[in-house]
C-alpha cells in the first residue's frame, strides 16, 4: 500500500484479499445461475397454461343454433325433427319459449351460459319436459337439484348401460369431451364413467329433467357418428312439440352485476388463498436475517478545504472583488519579491511598493505605471476585469520568474 | 426459529390441489403436511446450544493487510447439525466470508477460516456467531446466537517505512561512519586516535599527544540518549482529511518514522496523544520495544470533535518532563487555534525545550490556488492564497518563538519531519 492510498477509504478494502472486480460475464453468469430456477418454473407455468388453452373447446357464436348450417350448428336435427312430424319452434328469450311451452312440450335449452339470473328463475315456471344440453353449475342447481358436477371425461365413446329407453335405443354414442353428473335420485342415469353419468335423468316439482353433459349429438358435424342423432331425436322427439331455447347473449347490463367473487369457482378461491399462504412463508424465509444488523460508529469525514471553499463561496456570494483582488495581488508579491532579490517581509510592506514597482518594471514588458495598477491597484471594476487582473498578475509573474 | 425457501415452494406447489380437488378438506390436508414437516424439522434439527466454539489466529494486522482468524465449531450434542453460520463481525472489519455452509457430524468439529481486511484503523471486536441449523426435511431450521469473543486491532499502515533505510544512511553518515568529524555544539567525546593530514589541528589533545611520540587528535559523535517527546494533537483540526485520510493518520505516520529513526540513533521517544486529556501515552519504551508500543497505542485513536487544550497540553508536558528534550507537535497550522491556544504558552515552553511543529498542509488549497478561468475559479484562488497568507503568517510567528515548523503536504511529511530531525541533530541543537 503506498502512502497516498486511502486508508480509511473502501477502496482499501480491495487489498491483497479483495481480488478483482468479476467481470460482466461472471455477473451475468452469476445471475442467471441465481434466477434460471424462476425462469424454469415461469416456463412451465406459460407451458401448462397453453397446453390447457388448447385442450378447451372452442365454441363459435352460432354453436347449437337450429337454423345454423356450421359444423357446430343444429340445422340438420331440426330438419330431420321436422320432417318426423314435430312441431318445432326455436325460441331466441326466456319469454318466447315460455309462451311456446305446453305441458306436451319438451323445452331443449341450450347455451346456458347465455341466460342471466331473470331468465333461469322464469324457466322454473315451464310447464313442460326439460332437456338441457351442458348446463352451467346455476343452471343445473336451479333446474335439476340433486344432480351434481362430477367432473370431466374424455373417453369418447360409450354405451347405454340403463333403462331409459332413448338411450337403449340409440345404443354406442360418441360424446368425445363430456361432462359427467352424479344425481342423489335418479330416474335414470346412463353412459357412465368412472366418475359419474353423461346423462341423467331426474323427476322435479313434476316434471321430467334431462340433462347432457356433451352438446356433440345435437350438432351438424357428428349427426351420423354411431348413435348421436337417435339420442338426440329421442330426447327432443319425446313429445310431440318441441321448443328449442337458444338465447340470444344478454344485453350488457341486462343483468345484475355478479362480483368477481360469484364468477370464480370454490377452487380458485381456494388456490388464491393458498397461493397468499405461500406468499406469507417466502416472506417469512426472507425477513428472517442470519443474525443482526452490527452498527458502527463511523469517523466524522470533514475535507480540510472546506473552510477554503467555504469562504470562496462567500467571496462570490457577495461579490468581494476588493478583498479577492487584494488575497491575489499579496499572493503574487509574496512569490515576485524573493525573485527580485528584496527581502520576503517588503512583500506586504507598502513603503517598499515604489522599490518593488520599479524592480518588477524593469525586468519585465511592463511600463511602472502599469505594473503599480497590477500589483497595488484599485478594486476591479466588475467580475471581468477580475478575471483580467488574475491573468496579467500570471503574466507579470512568468516574465520575472523567466527575467 | 427460521423457515426455508423450500417450504413456501411446497406451498406454492400445493396450491394446484385446490384447483385438482376444490373443497376445504384437500387445503387443510396440504397445510397439515407443511405443518408436519416444520414440526418434524425443528424436533430433528441439530442443537446448536450444543456447539462449542473456538477461536484461534492473528490478534493484530497492518491496516491494508488481512488477518486469518480461525473459528472451530465443536458438536458436542448428539444430532449432526447441518445448515448456515455467520461470524458476525463489524463492517470495516472486513470479514469475509459472510456466511458458511457448516456440516458437523455429532461429537465431531469443523474449522471454518476467516479473513479479515480492516479498512479502518483500530480495534475489531466479532459480535457474535449466528447458526441456522436445518432440518433433515430443509423446511424449517432453528437459530441461535452464540457468542465466540475475538478481537483483532488494525495498526497504522506506516506506509513511510520505505523512507527508513534513507534516513538511517544519513544518520549513519552523521554518526562519524563516513566523515571526519570536527569539534562542534552539541556534540560529545567519541576518542582519541593519531592526526592524519587534513584533520582539523583544533582538535588535537595536546595532553594525550604529550604522553605519547605521536600526535593524536580527538574525535567528536553527535550527542546520544537526547530525549524526544512526539505529541500527537488529536483535537478537531486532526479529523480534517487531506484527501482521503484524517490529518492525524498522516501525523502518525511521521511520527512512527521520526520515533524509528530517532530510537535508532541512540536517543529516547515517548509518545503523548492529547486533546482535552491524554488519550494515550508511551513513555520509557526500550529501543526493540518502541515501535510495537507506539503502533499499538495509535491504534485505537480518532479525532475528536473538540478544541484542543492547549494549557493542559502544556501543563501535562511541563509536569512530566524535567528534562531539556526536543517536543515535536504534530497539530494543524490553523489561526484561531495556534493564535489562542499555543502561542501564548510557547515562552513557557521553549524557555526549557526545543519545539518542533509539524502540520500536514493540504495540496487542494494549492490547485484552488492556481484555478483560473471562470468567476468561480478566480475566487477559490483568492480564497486560497487567503489561507497561504495566514498560514505563512502562523508560520512566521513560531518561527519568532524559536519553533522549528515544518509544513508539507501528506506523503511529504514523514520524510520532511525526519530530515528537520536530521538537520537538529547534526547541528548538535537537540
Amino acid at each position: 500500500m503506498t502512502p497516498t492510498a486511502p486508508a480509511g477509504a473502501p477502496a482499501a478494502a480491495q487489498g491483497p484479499a479483495g481480488g478483482d472486480a468479476p467481470s460482466a460475464r461472471e455477473v451475468a453468469g452469476r445471475r442467471w445461475r441465481s434466477s434460471r430456477a424462476i425462469v424454469a418454473v415461469l416456463l412451465a407455468l406459460a407451458v401448462i397454461a397453453v397446453i390447457l388453452a388448447a385442450l378447451r373447446p372452442s365454441v363459435s357464436p352460432d354453436a347449437l343454433d337450429p337454423e345454423s348450417p356450421g359444423r357446430d350448428g343444429s340445422r340438420a336435427l331440426a330438419e330431420i325433427l321436422k320432417r318426423n312430424g314435430a312441431d318445432l319452434s326455436v325460441a331466441r328469450s326466456t319469454r318466447d319459449a315460455l309462451r311456446a311451452s305446453t305441458p306436451r312440450t319438451v323445452l331443449v335449452v341450450t347455451r346456458t351460459e347465455r341466460l342471466t339470473t331473470d331468465d333461469i328463475d322464469r324457466l322454473r315456471a315451464t310447464p313442460g319436459e326439460l332437456v338441457l344440453v351442458v348446463p352451467g353449475p346455476d343452471v343445473l342447481e336451479a333446474l335439476a337439484p340433486g344432480v351434481e358436477p362430477a367432473g370431466v371425461s374424455f373417453t369418447r365413446t360409450a354405451a347405454p348401460g340403463c333403462g331409459l329407453q332413448a338411450a337403449t335405443l340409440a345404443g354406442t354414442v360418441d360424446f368425445g369431451r363430456s361432462d359427467t353428473y352424479t344425481a342423489t335420485d335418479p330416474l335414470a342415469a346412463c353412459y357412465r364413467t368412472d366418475i359419474g353419468h353423461r346423462l341423467v335423468q331426474v323427476r322435479h316439482h313434476g316434471r321430467t329433467v334431462t340433462v347432457l353433459g356433451s352438446a356433440r349429438p345435437f350438432t351438424n358435424e357428428h349427426l351420423e357418428r354411431e348413435g348421436d342423432a337417435a339420442l338426440a331425436m329421442n330426447l327432443a322427439g319425446a313429445e310431440p312439440s318441441v321448443v328449442w331455447l337458444i338465447p340470444d347473449p344478454p344485453e350488457p347490463g341486462a343483468e345484475r352485476q355478479k362480483s368477481l367473487g360469484d364468477l370464480l369457482p370454490f377452487g380458485v378461491k381456494l388456490f388464491v388463498l393458498e397461493l397468499l399462504v405461500a406468499v406469507l412463508l417466502v416472506a417469512l424465509w426472507r425477513a428472517r436475517r442470519l443474525g443482526p444488523v452490527v452498527a458502527e460508529a463511523l469517523p466524522v469525514v470533514v475535507r480540510s478545504a472546506e473552510t477554503v471553499e467555504g469562504r470562496a463561496r462567500l467571496y462570490r456570494a457577495s461579490r468581494a472583488r476588493d478583498r479577492a483582488a487584494d488575497a491575489l495581488r499579496a499572493g503574487a508579491r509574496e512569490r515576485i519579491v524573493p525573485l527580485l532579490g528584496l527581502p520576503r517581509s517588503s512583500a506586504q510592506d507598502f513603503g517598499a511598493a515604489r522599490e518593488i514597482v520599479a524592480a518588477v518594471a524593469q525586468r519585465t514588458t511592463f511600463e511602472d505605471a502599469q505594473v503599480g495598477a497590477v500589483l497595488y491597484g484599485p478594486e476591479p471594476a466588475d467580475d471581468a476585469a477580475l478575471i483580467a487582473l488574475t491573468d496579467v498578475l500570471d503574466d507579470l509573474e512568468r516574465q520575472v520568474r523567466q527575467s | 426459529m427460521a423457515l426455508t425457501g423450500r417450504l413456501g415452494l411446497l406451498a406454492l406447489l400445493g396450491a394446484a390441489v385446490p384447483l385438482l380437488l376444490p373443497g376445504w378438506g384437500a387445503l387443510f390436508a396440504v397445510w397439515g403436511v407443511l405443518l408436519l414437516g416444520v414440526v418434524a424439522d425443528l424436533a430433528l434439527a441439530g442443537n446448536v446450544r450444543a456447539l462449542r466454539l473456538h477461536r484461534h489466529g492473528d490478534t493484530s494486522v497492518r491496516l491494508g493487510e488481512t488477518a486469518r482468524v480461525t473459528l472451530t465449531v465443536e458438536n458436542l450434542g448428539r444430532r449432526r447439525l447441518k445448515g448456515r453460520l455467520r461470524d458476525v463481525w463489524p463492517p470495516s472489519a472486513g470479514a469475509t466470508p459472510r456466511t458458511v455452509r457448516v456440516d458437523v457430524p455429532a461429537g465431531e468439529r469443523r474449522r471454518i477460516e476467516m479473513t479479515l481486511t480492516p479498512t479502518r484503523r483500530g480495534d475489531r471486536r466479532a459480535v457474535t456467531v449466528v447458526v441456522r441449523s436445518t432440518g433433515p426435511l430443509g423446511l424449517a431450521a432453528r437459530q441461535l446466537s452464540r457468542s465466540a469473543p475475538w478481537t483483532v486491532r488494525a495498526l497504522p499502515a506506516f506506509p513511510s517505512r520505505r523512507h527508513l533505510p534513507a534516513k538511517l544512511a544519513r544518520l549513519r553518515e552523521l554518526t562519524g561512519a563516513h566523515v571526519a568529524l570536527i569539534r562542534g555544539q552539541g556534540t560529545e567525546f567519541d576518542s582519541l586516535r593519531e592526526y592524519v593530514v587534513g584533520d582539523d589541528v583544533r582538535s588535537i589533545d595536546w595532553r594525550a599527544t604529550a604522553r605519547r611520540a605521536d600526535v593524536v587528535v580527538r574525535t567528536w559523535r553527535p550527542e546520544r540518549d537526547r530525549r524526544i517527546y512526539l505529541v500527537l494533537d488529536t483535537g478537531r483540526t486532526s479529523a480534517g482529511r487531506v484527501g482521503d485520510i484524517p490529518r492525524l493518520d498522516c501525523s502518525m505516520d511521521a511520527a512512527l518514522l521520526l520515533g524509528a529513526l530517532a530510537s535508532r540513533a541512540g536517543d529516547r521517544v515517548d509518545l503523548l496523544a492529547y486533546d482535552r486529556r491524554v488519550r494515550t501515552r508511551v513513555e520509557g519504551a526500550s529501543r526493540t520495544d518502541l515501535l510495537p508500543a507506539m503502533v499499538h497505542a495509535m491504534a485505537p485513536l480518532e479525532p475528536e470533535l473538540i478544541e484542543c487544550d492547549a494549557a493542559g497540553m502544556v501543563s501535562t508536558l511541563m509536569a512530566r518532563v524535567r528534562q531539556r528534550c526536543l517536543v515535536v507537535l504534530l497539530t494543524e497550522l490553523n489561526t484561531a487555534a495556534i493564535e489562542e491556544g499555543l502561542l501564548p504558552l510557547l515562552p513557557q515552553l521553549t524557555s526549557r525545550h526545543l519545539v518542533m511543529v509539524a502540520a500536514v498542509s493540504d495540496p487542494r488549497v494549492g490547485e484552488m490556488a492556481a484555478g483560473r478561468g471562470d468567476l468561480a475559479s478566480v475566487y477559490d484562488a483568492a480564497a486560497a492564497e487567503r489561507a497561504r497568507a495566514d498560514r505563512r503568517r502562523i508560520t512566521a510567528e513560531l518561527r519568532g518563538h524559536g519553533v522549528e515548523v515544518v509544513d508539507a503536504p501528506p506523503d511529504e511529511i514523514a520524510p520532511a519531519l525526519a530530515d528537520a530531525y536530521l538537520a537538529l541533530k547534526a547541528a548538535g541543537r537537540l
